[in-house]
């Protein structure tokens, strides 16, 4: 682990001056406190812009402040990964382009402190910001809804932080391997593509990493399926390491296509 | 008036600093490097009347960072 502390520092530096640190933490909390105000205050947004003919009636349903988390969890899993996708593709990738890399590459680091570095780093930035997110939420929902069991909470957080850690991993080994725009697309088709084949043909199988954001909801409905949700954690823990590894590796194999 | 009043400010307010932070912050970084993806000028119209989706787009798209 060469100069892993020093990395790490340099890695945090940059994630400062480019101000990720600040404006991706910033998009989850608007996102957050957006949901339960916009839901809210729904009724009234329809009467005074929504073009209703005079006299119509309309129930609007009652949400609970569950369902909130639920919907504000749909809102994260588009923009939030897109924001998150956009934002690290070319955290390494963009590193080979611009010739940052061969500043760092002529150094005997090794590249599983480099990889491990930036992992760290993304990872602190994203989670924190998902969880001042979800946070916020709760804050709002609490003085709107109804207060939500505080248990049921954090274990709906904790199944979602290890999706996005999924995520995050995945983007960065992607970006390790190609190009930026390769990268992305990847990484998009990976996160949302899949997202999407599995909420079409997904009740085939209860075991898969984008099962979790679905298992992160029934800690809500109470329907728990135990041995579904502990075997996707599993297999998700494994992709993430297997995501690290290769990502280590293809960091090294690409050093060579470095800008000079 | 009385319309404005029966605003709820004190659940709104926070989301409008939030924004506005990013949005400042944005502006500020434009003005300081101007070295952007297009001109500057283009992306100050964008961010100051883009609102959030500005902000973000010109933090993913905007800035050149070399």
């Amino acid at each position: 682990m060469t100069g892993f502390m020093t990395l790490l520092q340099k890695e945090w530096k940059e994630q400062t001056r480019n101000f990720k640190v600040l404006w991706i933490p910033l998009v989850f909390i608007i996102l957050g406190i957006l949901e339960p105000v916009s839901n809210y205050y729904l009724p009234e947004i329809m009467k005074s812009v929504g073009n209703m003919p005079e006299g119509a009636e309309f129930l609007w349903p009652e949400f609970t402040g569950e369902e909130i988390f639920m919907s504000l969890l749909g809102q994260y899993q588009f923009i939030g990964i897109l924001v998150i996708v956009l934002a690290f593709m070319g955290s390494i990738s963009g590193e080979r382009k611009t010739g940052t890399a061969t500043l760092l590459y002529v150094r005997p680091i090794s590249y599983r402190a480099y990889f491990l570095s930036k992992w760290i780093v993304l990872n602190g930035i994203v989670l924190a910001s998902v969880w001042l997110g979800f946070l916020a939420a709760w804050y709002y929902i609490s003085i709107l809804f109804n207060s939500v069991n505080a248990l049921e909470v954090f274990g709906f957080i904790a199944t979602y932080s290890l999706w996005i850690m999924f995520v995050v991993t995945a983007v960065l080994a992607f970006s390790a391997s190609f190009s930026t725009g390769i990268a992305a697309t990847l990484s998009l088709l990976l996160t949302i593509g899949f997202q999407i084949v599995d909420s079409l043909i997904g009740e085939y199988w209860t075991i898969s990493p984008w099962k979790l954001p679905f298992y992160a909801t029934s800690v809500f409905n109470g329907n728990n399926d135990a041995a579904g949700l502990w075997w996707s954690v599993c297999i998700t823990f494994i992709a993430v390491l297997v995501s690290i590894f290769a990502g280590v590796n293809m960091s090294k194999r690409n050093a060579a296509k470095t800008t000079v | 008036m009385s319309e404005l009043a029966d605003v709820p400010w004190n659940l709104i307010l926070p989301l409008l600093v939030l924004q506005f932070i990013l949005m400042i912050v944005a502006l500020i970084d434009v003005i300081r490097n101007k070295r952007t993806n297009g001109p500057y000028i283009m992306w100050i119209f964008i961010i100051t009347f883009g609102s959030l989706i500005g902000s973000i787009i010109y933090f993913v798209f905007g800035r050149k960072n070399d």
